[in-house]
């Protein structure tokens, strides 16, 4: 029925859909914003792909269980990404202890890339870039993960980070700063 | 170098989640919703008879879709019982009326379509509001355990002492008769509330609650005896020098979230204190002064606990 759509395309129609029930318009809902919501995860537990999936299911259902309490797309977006920080700021805490897991993302593994092996200096770059990226402390690895996937405002992004604006402005300019700083090589 | 790297620069391509994980939510929400949706096709399959019988189907079909102030209920052990009867396996429980559990009996609630509150022997609780806006129930004695998918704001569960705000999130909630009891957050966050006093606890942390007092400061689970001992003595039994002596002294990086706290439930001459450790542990971003968190400011202390949170 509305499979395939893009985020974008997601309408309150969908939604309603959603929360009487109607399993394709879930299906319809998950394949628009999975692969966004799988990958802000798995940049943020470091290419955890066992991480990841966990984030992305149990973002997912939490989204489809609640979803009857929703009445507009704005709350939705939203909701859907203050569910993505906070499994993501959970799972944090809980692999605290036992440090995360850290194992290299290998991009030419990847499923849904580009044919990167054709480019080398492009793969470098990129591998660079996620290096630099990994290594921000939490808080400022989330705000350029939503910024960078999912172009949030800074209102959205405050709404989903439960902090000022402010907090998201300084936090995304000192977290730009130091990827500036780290990837200054690349110049 | 620009100090902002383009997007493009970032080079971090978007990955493809892979298929299964849909094949687990299926599953789940098979698990969880299932009876819900087929309520409405079978009364669609009858109407189909006859004309009468489709306007019936019709009336009926929005009958069982319009929310009952009523939630469903599974026995799990022993002879839980609502009112004076006794549940079979299943009941519902409507507003206003009470769940008892015995010494050898629980059950649990599945609370609308938001979650389920698993309730422990030895408890009673009233169920007091289920519409789209607000699911609540009261914890009259005992304990339970709560798991909510929800927004914000959506449940709550009163003791006589306080009321526990879900911010999203699993905990288990304790209270006597009279209130004293304990919260344990295993999941989220909860906003403990009463009488303008507000405590929030995230997963880790605990937070008890006394009579005629309320909440009092949250600590985490693994912060030190001597810690947890002094935060009941400073809150529920005279908030002695001594105790908030002990807890600044035992404050790890994560305990701000009890300093933070008692920043506003110290007398003013401590809160200097109080300020000096937060700051030695964790110092405060630049836009937070020394004198707004004295003074209580609440914009200052909003923003030094959202700097704080992301330790705890």
């Amino acid at each position: 029925m509305v499979a395939g759509l893009s985020d974008r395309e997601i309408t309150a129609d969908i939604i309603e859909s959603c929360r009487k029930g109607d399993r394709e318009a879930f299906h319809a809902l998950f394949l628009a914003y999975k692969d966004k919501v799988y990958s802000i995860a798995l940049y943020f537990f470091h290419g955890d792909e066992a991480a990841a999936g966990d984030i992305t299911q149990q973002v997912f259902l939490k989204l489809l269980l609640g979803i009857g309490q929703f009445r507009n797309e704005a709350d939705f977006s939203t909701w859907l990404y203050r569910l993505v920080v906070n499994a993501c700021m959970d799972g944090a805490r809980r692999a605290k202890p036992q440090k995360l897991v850290s194992r290299e993302i290998d991009i030419d593994t990847l499923p849904g890339t580009e044919s990167l092996e054709r480019d080398f200096a492009r793969a470098q770059t990129a591998r660079s870039v996620r290096a630099a990226l990994a290594a921000l402390p939490v808080k400022f690895r989330l705000p350029v993960l939503l910024r960078y996937f999912e172009d949030l405002s800074y209102s959205e992004m405050a709404s989903a980070m439960k902090c000022s604006m402010g907090t998201v402005a300084s936090r995304l300019n000192r977290a730009h700063k130091m990827l500036a700083e780290k990837l200054e090589f690349l110049r | 170098m620009n100090s902002r790297p383009p997007k493009e620069r970032l080079e971090l391509p978007l990955v493809k989640a892979p298929d299964s994980i849909w094949t687990s939510i299926e599953a789940a929400l098979d698990a969880q919703i299932q009876s819900t949706a087929a309520r409405p096709r079978q009364f669609w399959a009858w109407g189909l008879g006859a004309a009468a019988l489709i306007v019936i189907g019709v009336f009926v079909w929005r009958a069982a879709n319009t929310p009952k102030p009523e939630w469903n209920v599974v026995r799990v052990d022993g002879q839980p019982s609502i009112g004076s009867r006794p549940i079979g396996d299943a009941a519902k429980i409507a507003a206003g009326e009470r769940l008892r559990t015995d010494a050898s009996s629980r059950a649990r609630i599945a609370v609308s379509d938001i979650g389920t509150v698993e309730v422990s022997p030895n408890t009673q609780i009233q169920m007091v509001a289920a519409r789209p806006s607000e699911q609540r129930l009261k914890l009259i004695s005992g304990e339970i355990a709560a798991s909510v998918s929800a927004p914000p704001r959506l449940f709550f569960v009163d003791t006589p002492a306080s009321t526990a705000v879900d911010l999203g999130c699993a905990y288990t909630m304790k209270a006597d008769g009279e209130g004293n009891g304990i919260l344990r957050v295993t999941l989220g966050w909860v906003s403990l509330e009463w009488e303008g006093r507000e405590s929030l606890v995230p997963a880790g942390a605990s937070c008890r609650t006394r009579k005629k007092v309320g909440p009092g400061t949250p600590f985490f689970e693994d912060a030190s005896q001597l810690l947890k001992d002094a935060v009941a003595g400073f809150d529920f039994n005279g908030a002695s020098d001594a105790d908030l002596e002990t807890v600044l002294a035992e404050a790890r990086v994560r305990d701000t979230l009890t300093l933070w706290h008692l920043l506003s439930r110290v007398a003013p001459a401590d809160r200097p204190r109080v300020y000096r450790r937060i700051a030695e542990i964790a110092p405060p971003p630049a836009t937070v002064s020394r004198d707004k968190i004295l003074q209580l400011d609440r914009a200052a202390l909003k923003l030094w606990r959202e700097e704080l949170a992301w330790k705890w």
